[in-house]
């Protein structure tokens, strides 16, 4: 049995070819078991939760918490908020412990790398309280420049950097960059929307203040995510939502609210995507992560080998810890005709911006080509690739 | 409907072809059969939102009779321009106007195309409408 046959989606065709599909960065595919827990909840157990006695919010409510403590326990960390994704979780970080902590004047640092969501959000931020962002450049080796950081921390309060960049699938140095950024006094929040899906990281030995990722882009459902926070960062923090399941007690004089996570999710939650994300925890936790990662990093390098033998520009290095993506470009066959023709056999990658435009104008193009790959991606699937892709070139260059 | 002659011919010919590859080279051959719009006139008015990739356009009505000018940097998209080219120039502004843009659907290139890439084409024909009625 391969890992595939777990996949339902992985056995359609698509324009008349097998899927092969290769935009795992934008998100995943679901396994079965995944999608079998989500309908299983509707079907079963469907309440709300926290909020009654009856068996099926009980049901509910031990289904969303038992989230909680998969990625507790997947991720070793004290305190893990449930959000809507990434997005919403750097969002929290910005209007719960940014409105809390940063005053006019004060700094915080971002880099050239980042994905929109983490850079918005600070831009917001900064217009409303007069907050300066300082961006660290990217060097042309594709790496973030580490003098430019070190400069860059003098009297910040916070650091919010890409673990691994979801257009170079460069993976930045963050051990160095968590020391750096406490040894000058300053938080950090680390975006490990790629990051996850590969390494099962240890959030208190890794030592960040704040770290968002969601289940999407790891075989859980959309709509889903998580921010977890250590516990003195987790004291500073004030809620961002007001409303139900938030609080303590509410007067018309006002409000006391939860001490614990609850503090932060307001309103009836995700709770059929929590049990779904459960699930795919379960299924993930029998997959050998740092071998598949491996694996998939050695096509994903074979992979830009062969394109940069076919005249492409591959914007990535493919060393060791770095995301299983490939980002190209053809000098004369535009990126947009390019995904047309491989959707046209079957393949599905992505083109554009990648949510990325600082990134992209540093290395001075508009978008590009990019073919991610996860668990179920095979070698074979790629040399397949490679010769839709040399024949596209042969046949429109 | 009645689609005049070119058109009618070009929906015919695709209507003899079902894979997509060879819709979309199809397309991408169209791309020759725009009139040039040189990059030097494209300007924020001239582009066509809701496309991803560059494309521009200019419509010019003469003695009644309209004359598509367009360019894109996606091949795929200028031959979208090329299809729209053989349905409207040389006729006269007010047949024009006539035209729904099902036809495209009808060759089976909406369906070919990814929903963002099927606004442009709605995105392309509607603009191409305005400015003739703009100009008429
Ligand atoms: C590096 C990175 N950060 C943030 C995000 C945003 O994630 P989401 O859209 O799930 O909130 C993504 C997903 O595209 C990403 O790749």
């Amino acid at each position: 049995m391969s890992l595939k046959d777990d996949f339902p989606i992985l056995s359609r065709e698509v324009n008349g070819h097998p899927l092969v599909y290769l935009d795992n960065a934008a998100t995943t595919q679901k396994p079965q078991v995944v999608i079998d827990a989500m309908s299983q909840y509707y079907s079963n157990s469907n309440a709300n939760v926290h909020r009654a006695v009856h068996t099926l919010a009980g049901e509910a409510t031990e289904g969303y918490e038992d989230c909680r403590r998969w990625i507790k326990s997947w991720f070793n960390a004290e305190k893990a908020i449930l959000t809507g994704g990434t997005t919403e979780a750097i969002n929290l970080v910005a209007h719960g412990w940014g409105r809390a902590n940063l005053q006019a004047g004060d700094a915080i640092v971002l880099t050239e790398m980042e994905h929109h969501s983490d850079i918005v959000p600070w831009q917001i931020l900064s217009e409303e309280r007069g907050i300066e962002i300082r961006y660290v450049p990217v060097l042309d080796d594709f790496t973030l420049d580490m003098e430019a950081y070190i400069a860059s921390l003098e009297n910040a309060k916070l650091v919010c950097v890409v673990h691994t960049s979801n257009v170079l699938g460069v993976r930045n140095p963050v051990d160095e960059l968590i020391s750096l950024a406490h040894k000058a006094g300053a938080k950090i929040l680390i975006d490990a929307a790629q990051a996850v899906p590969h390494d099962r990281i240890d959030f208190e030995q890794f030592n960040a203040d704040f770290m968002a990722f969601s289940a999407h882009k790891m075989c859980g459902p959309t709509g889903i995510g998580a921010l977890l926070v250590k516990n003195d960062a987790f004291e500073q923090m004030q809620p961002f939502m007001g409303g139900g399941d938030m609080i303590e007690s509410v007067t018309t004089s006002g409000s006391t609210y939860q001490k614990n996570e609850h503090k932060f999710e307001a309103g009836t939650p995700k709770i059929a995507e929590a049990v779904g994300w459960s699930a795919a925890f379960d299924w993930m936790s029998k997959i050998d992560l740092p071998a598949h990662h491996e694996r998939l990093l050695n096509i994903a390098k074979w992979t830009a080998e062969q394109l940069r033998g076919l005249g492409f520009t591959v914007y990535g290095r493919h060393q060791s810890g770095d995301g299983a993506v490939v980002s190209f470009l053809h000098p004369t066959i535009h990126s947009e005709d390019f995904a047309r023709f491989l959707d046209a056999k079957g393949f599905a990658v992505r083109t554009g911006h990648h949510c990325a435009q600082p990134l992209l104008n540093r290395l001075g193009i508009t978008g590009t080509i990019r073919a991610s790959f996860y668990l179920y991606n095979t070698q074979d699937e790629a040399e397949k690739f490679i010769q839709i892709v040399q024949y596209i070139v042969e046949k429109f260059a | 409907m009645k689609y005049p002659q070119a058109l009618q011919e070009l929906i015919d010919e695709f209507s003899f072809i079902d894979d997509k590859m060879e819709i979309l080279e199809y397309v991408y051959e169209l791309s020759e059969e725009v009139v040039e719009f040189p990059i030097a006139n494209w300007s924020e008015k001239t582009r066509i939102i809701g496309c991803q990739s560059e494309a521009h356009l200019e419509v010019v009505v003469k003695d009644g009779i309209v004359e598509l000018r367009c360019g894109a940097d996606s091949k795929i998209v200028q031959g979208m321009m090329g299809l729209v080219t053989i349905a409207i120039n040389g006729r006269t502004a007010e047949d024009v106007l006539q035209l729904k843009p099902d036809f495209a659907q009808e060759m089976g290139i909406l369906n070919s195309l990814s929903p963002s890439r099927s606004n442009g084409f709605r995105n392309l024909f509607d603009k191409v409408m305005l400015e003739i009625r703009i100009k008429q």
